[in-house]
């Protein structure tokens, strides 16, 4: 079985306090740590579990600064065999189409049994990437994988609906799916392991390389003209009731039926 | 070229809300157009969900096929595909959920037309479309203009938009025949999983209302549990709680339970330490309960009521009962 | 003249010597087999020579020592079977001398032997009726019922009473003029009339044969192994070098020691007996996961696989119950062959992180945490110092004034709320007392305690790395923690560093001893005191808290039950703090509670950030706010300035 897992490196912002670069357009990730997108970690334990069970190759691809690295050795600490980094000079400002179409260029060439990605990344959350991909390559696909079965020539997916439903559907080989968080247990990475893996090769290509134009790709690419981003408003700490028990439970009884669409 | 075509979200026979918010959404942008709103429906032997959707939208396109029958991609994307190339519509709107974001990115790739998802709000400029959405797990907003474009696809995140009234005049309905299936690419839907009939997740819940230590004994949780279920809540706790079995552990908020993030949260007789707050500080609004003003619960809430909860409960749950 | 008659009516001695050869060769083949499978477990070890290990191994293997400890009971019961064996044993070699060699054992000689080895057998048979009881009528918990207890336990004893049976027939046999001093078997002959003593003679002879040699064979295969491996544990691991740090990639896990420990682990139990996770109904247990060990290795390494029998259907599955041990040390208290179960459990965990598949997921998120941040609690580093605001603290970082020492708070102290009190204590408490200090701000690392607990070696490397880095470029000479853990980190597990360490409760005592802290205010307080495991127990730091307690005007403090270096772990350590799901019947944390309730005290005390919240923890569950608080060391102190 062989596997490519498209995975992104994005900032940790679950305990941060965020600030809006001076033009609006980012976030000031200075002081922010770099770490692999939660999905795609899922995405890496999953490819790397089907490798140990069923055998195979397990190739890992990211688009990014060369920081990005980072998460490539960590995927191949996991187990994946190769990686690959397409450097994202020239990619700046894309939207996910824009993505989509670099990593495309790498997958394309691969020999594959299965794509995996992330359903969305927690920077952008746009969810598009991995399936833009699967339909320009032409493969079956199912997005929100909670559960991947390959099955000789088919996988068979379990899908997370809504209200704890799951979709059961299956798909021919090659194939592309989205995987979503929860679908496992991700392995942890020693610093040891990763020390294991300093040696290997990560294979780094550029937009140029790809034969990518500057319309596919990049602001010009994107079909965003521009984004203003900003922080939602903010109080220190509990705003505390005052009066009597009536009034008090009076307001807080009109804070539960707005904010929770309680009737 | 004014006209917004919705994307009606079905599931074993029953329209899902995210159609009627599409909907309400669909008709403000379709008004100020002067354009119409034309939904449609996917299915197999969807008559009644015809009927249902025939005073909400000014045309229903049907399309009735066996492949159609519970949702799949490969089916769909080919129908929809004819659909918008035939109508063009100037947005085409899904959900942002499991059915519209596995749909919509194909479909954007198929049909050439750009996509943005899970918006929460969309506006017609003079001459381009802006929407917003939220970044970085819902910490930043962002307001994006688009570049002009013939159409768009859009997916509206669940929630955003509530549907109010119906519309006084009954729906056009046009009825397409299946495409041919020619173009599909092997998915195979084989059927629903029901989760075995245990006990609730209360991620999943809209609002929580979650007992700490100040419940004080087991037999005190009833109180807590009449108030949710007066406003239509799950009941949740901290770790002592699920600690001492007074409520199962998947009922547990906080780094060793679960991390939720419910419209409201209220949170009764719990101090707040941290580990239960990294589960919970999310919430879009919370509201504590709890004797000590210091108490650590109060710097991440948004109210607080400095009193004991059992002398809250019954005022507060009687707000809930008039109706 | 005395004498005893060899090979008395035995015709056909060769297949006495027949069956002495294979006995022989069974038992020295198990011992090759250890040897060779020790040497594929550690290729590197070898055993240095100290006097010092060499006078402990005396004191402990040949005086028995280290029996008596918490059970004297069992010291005297195991010092009666040793000896009576032992001495046993060696008057059968003195016979071989007698017999192949010089015949000396003649008249009085013979007499005096004759004498001292009756003695020997009724201390033997004493002894192991005594264990009888302890095992199969006290049952006393720790003691095991598997069939290899009963079996060998009964096998010894037939041994020794055959033995007398077998002299007590020749005796009646014979009737020599000296049978009196052979006085048991003197008796038990007086029983036996002389007829049917000597047909019966042979068949008592060839059967005492057959089980003694039965025995020396068996000992290999059997916990009997103890008897050699238990001296050799006692030895390698006085000249243990103190738990040193894995730093070749290649070097093996387990070593020399090691080995020869969980070989000598004769499955007495002590260590279940004081194991704070044991004895909170949890599911793990030392002796098993040393078992468990050693099956493993065995199973790896040995030519032949496991060759101790009765352990065959043992688990050597380790998996989930390996991080339920809070490295408390609790064990290595109390074992016979100094085996440190908690060091062996931190090797098993090495591998376990390593592998990755089979970390705890709130584990796997602490560690990225203390990867990236420094800290296990969140992912930020911004609120390191907030606890110090509006304290007016000397930052080093900034401005390192003229400072008698650094005060380094630690994770943990830095970012609980309830911790944080303790460092504002401490900071008034020395700013009273105008002692001069500074602290590391925003810029302090993690000592790396939790890595090195869990096995994370490589990151708690690189937290060695950052620490010495740190302090080398502020030329940091004097360091004070808050937590006991990091006092033990910088002590015990850093390498040479040209910084001292003390924990704050040094300090404290040292402050008030010199009056530099006065504690005047009379608090009328009945106290009692939790030694954290890594201040007391690991650290041996016990009497300097119960001096600053005791400085304290109107203090009354009273111990608990398990106090010093019997405390009872409250469970926030080993990274168990970052375990989620613990299967337990009362936890830990409210087993101490109740004992510290129990002593009549208003005012739990301890010195160390991590107890405090476990007790803290466990004094609301169990409903003990309005009758017990829980304090630390530096807010007792505070409230009697």
């Amino acid at each position: 079985m062989n596997i490519i897992v498209c995975i992104k490196q994005v900032p940790e912002v679950t305990d941060a306090d965020l600030e809006i670069t001076s033009d609006g357009t980012d976030i000031d990730k200075e002081d922010l740590e770099m770490v692999i997108n939660e999905w795609d970690n899922y995405a890496v334990e999953e490819a790397v579990r089907i490798k140990e069970a069923q055998g195979g190759k397990v190739t890992v691809v990211t688009l990014g600064d060369e920081d990005s690295e980072d998460v490539l050795r960590r995927a191949l600490a996991m187990g994946a065999d190769a990686a690959v980094l397409i450097d994202e000079e020239g990619f700046e400002g894309s939207d996910a189409a824009g993505i989509a179409r670099g990593l495309l260029r790498v997958v394309e060439e691969m020999e594959f049994d299965l794509v995996l990605t992330g359903a969305q990344s927690s920077d952008d959350n746009w969810a598009q990437v991995g399936l833009l991909m699967a339909e320009w390559l032409g493969l079956p696909f199912a997005s929100l994988a909670v559960k991947v079965e390959p099955k000789g020539e088919t996988v068979v997916v379990h899908r997370e609906l809504e209200a704890n439903t799951l979709e059961e559907v299956e798909l021919p080989l090659p194939a592309a799916v989205t995987i979503q968080t929860g679908i496992n247990e991700p392995r942890y990475v020693s610093i040891m392991g990763i020390r294991k893996v300093r040696n290997i090769q990560i294979e780094e290509v550029s937009a140029g390389d790809l034969g990518l134009e500057a319309s596919q790709i990049g602001k010009q690419g994107s079909s965003i003209e521009k984004i203003r981003l900003s922080l939602p408003e903010e109080g220190e700490g509990a705003e505390i009731l005052t009066g009597t028990m009536e009034e008090i439970c009076e307001k807080a009884a009109q804070v539960i039926k707005e904010r929770g669409g309680v009737a | 070229m004014n006209d917004i075509l919705v994307v009606a979200e079905h599931r074993k026979g029953e329209l899902r809300d995210i159609t009627f918010e599409m909907l309400a959404l669909a008709k403000r942008l379709a008004r100020e157009q002067g354009g119409a709103v034309t939904t449609v429906l996917l299915g197999e032997e969807i008559l009644a969900l015809q009927e249902e959707l025939s005073s909400l939208t000014d045309k229903i396109l049907v399309v009735e096929d066996p492949l159609l029958g519970n949702y799949n991609a490969d089916p769909y994307l080919v129908v929809l595909k004819e659909l918008i190339s035939r109508d063009t519509p100037y947005i085409t709107l899904l959900g942002h959920t499991a059915m519209g974001m596995d749909l919509a990115p194909p479909l954007s790739a198929r049909t050439g037309i750009p996509l943005v998802t899970d918006c929460i709000d969309v506006m017609i400029e003079e001459s381009h479309l802006s929407v917003q959405r939220q970044v970085y797990g819902g910490k930043v907003n962002a307001h994006l203009q688009l570049k002009p474009a013939e159409q768009y696809i859009l997916t509206i995140r669940p929630g955003s938009f509530t549907y109010q009234e119906e519309w006084d005049s009954s729906a056009t309905v046009t009825k397409l025949p299946a495409p041919s299936w020619d173009a599909l690419r092997g998915r195979r839907f084989i059927g629903y999983l029901e989760p075995e009939a245990e006990d609730v997740d209360i991620s999943e819940a809209d609002i929580l209302v979650s007992i700490g230590r100040g419940i004080g004994k087991p037999e005190n949780i009833a109180v807590a549990e009449a108030f949710a279920e007066a406003i239509g809540a799950t009941l949740s706790c901290s770790r002592p709680v699920a600690d001492k079995g007074w409520l199962p552990k998947s009922r547990q908020v906080g780094t060793s339970g679960k991390t939720v993030r419910p419209k409201v949260y209220i949170a009764l007789g719990i101090s707040g330490a941290f580990q239960h707050q990294a589960g919970m500080k999310n919430s879009g609004t919370i509201i504590a309960v709890n004797k000590d003003p210091k108490a650590p619960i109060f710097k991440v809430a948004h109210y607080g009521i400095v009193a004991d909860l059992f002398q809250v409960l019954p005022v507060l749950t009687e707000k809930f009962k008039k109706q | 003249m005395a004498h005893r008659p060899m090979f008395l009516m035995i015709g056909q001695a060769w297949i006495f010597y027949a069956l002495a050869a294979i006995a022989v060769i069974l038992f020295f083949g198990g011992l090759v087999l250890y040897l060779v499978t020790w040497k594929r477990v550690d290729r590197k070890g070898r055993p240095v020579f100290s006097w010092a290990a060499v006078r402990r191994t005396f004191e402990d293997a040949v005086l028995g020592k280290r029996t008596f400890k918490g059970d004297v009971t069992a010291g005297v019961m195991h010092l009666f079977i040793f000896w009576g064996f032992f001495a046993l044993f060696m008057g059968t070699g003195v016979l071989s001398v007698h017999h192949y060699i010089v015949e000396f054992l003649r008249g009085r000689a013979y007499l005096v032997f004759s004498a001292a080895m009756e003695l020997a057998g009724i201390v033997l048979v004493i002894g192991l009726l005594w264990a009888a009881v302890r095992r199969y009528l006290q049952r006393i918990p720790r003691l095991e019922h598997r069939a290899e207890d009963g079996l060998v336990l009964l096998w010894l004893i037939v041994v020794v009473v055959s033995g007398f049976m077998v002299e007590a027939v020749r005796l009646s046999a014979q009737d020599p003029a000296w049978r009196g001093w052979s006085f048991a078997g003197n008796v038990l002959a007086k029983l036996i009339p002389t007829s049917t003593a000597s047909s019966l003679y042979p068949y008592l002879w060839w059967g005492h044969a057959v089980v003694s040699l039965g025995l020396i064979a068996a000992i290999p295969f059997t916990k009997l192994f103890h008897m050699l491996g238990a001296p050799a544990s006692i030895y390698l691991q006085a000249t243990r070098s103190p738990s040193g740090l894995i730093e070749n990639e290649k070097a093996s896990l387990f070593q020399l020691e090691d080995i020869v420990f969980f070989d000598a682990c004769m499955r007495c139990g002590r260590c279940v007996e004081v194991c704070p996770s044991s004895g909170a109904g949890e599911p793990f247990a030392p002796r098993d996961f040393v078992q468990a060990v050693r099956k493993s290795l065995w199973r790896q390494n040995s030519p032949l696989g496991d060759i101790r029998f009765f352990m065959a259907n043992g688990s050597q599955q380790v998996d989930e119950k390996l991080w339920y041990c809070t490295t408390c040390r609790a064990c290595l208290e109390v074992c016979p062959v100094y085996g440190a179960a908690f060091e062996e459990v931190i090797k098993k965990r090495v591998e376990v992180i390593e592998e990755g598949t089979k970390v705890p997921p709130l584990l796997n998120q602490t560690l990225e945490r203390l990867y990236r941040y420094n800290n296990p609690w969140e992912s930020s580093k911004k609120r390191r110092a907030e606890w110090a605001r509006g304290l007016d603290v000397n930052d080093i970082t900034k401005e390192k004034d003229n400072i008698e020492f650094c005060y380094f708070v630690g994770c943990t102290t830095s970012l609980d709320t309830r911790a944080q009190e303790i460092a504002k204590s401490l900071v008034s408490i020395l700013q009273a007392a105008h002692v001069r200090f500074g602290i590391l701000g925003k810029k302090e690392p993690c000592c790396g305690d939790i890595a090195r607990r869990v096995g994370e070696l490589g990151l708690f490397m690189e937290q060695v790395d950052n620490c010495i880095s740190l302090f080398e470029k502020y030329r940091i000479e004097e360091v004070v923690t808050s937590s006991p853990h990091c006092f033990h980190t910088f002590r015990n597990d850093y390498p040479e560093v040209l910084f001292r360490t003390r924990h704050y409760a040094l300090v404290l005592d040292e402050l008030i001893a010199s009056g530099r802290v006065k504690p005047t205010k009379s608090l009328d307080l009945v106290v009692t005191y939790h030694d954290p495991c890594y201040l007391g127990r690991h650290n041996g730091v016990f009497e300097e808290p119960r001096r600053v307690i005791k400085s304290i005007p109107g203090i009354e403090l009273r111990e608990m039950v398990h106090n010093g270096p019997d405390s009872l772990c409250s469970g926030g350590g080993g990274g168990r703090m970052w375990k989620e799901d613990i299967d337990a019947e009362t936890k830990m944390s409210e087993i101490r509670i109740r004992e510290a309730h129990g002593t009549g005290a208003s005012i739990v005390v301890t010195a160390c950030p991590l107890c405090l919240i476990m007790l803290e923890d466990a004094r609301k569950v169990q409903g003990l706010e309005d009758e017990l608080k829980v304090m630390d060391l530096n807010e007792l102190v505070l409230m009697s300035l």
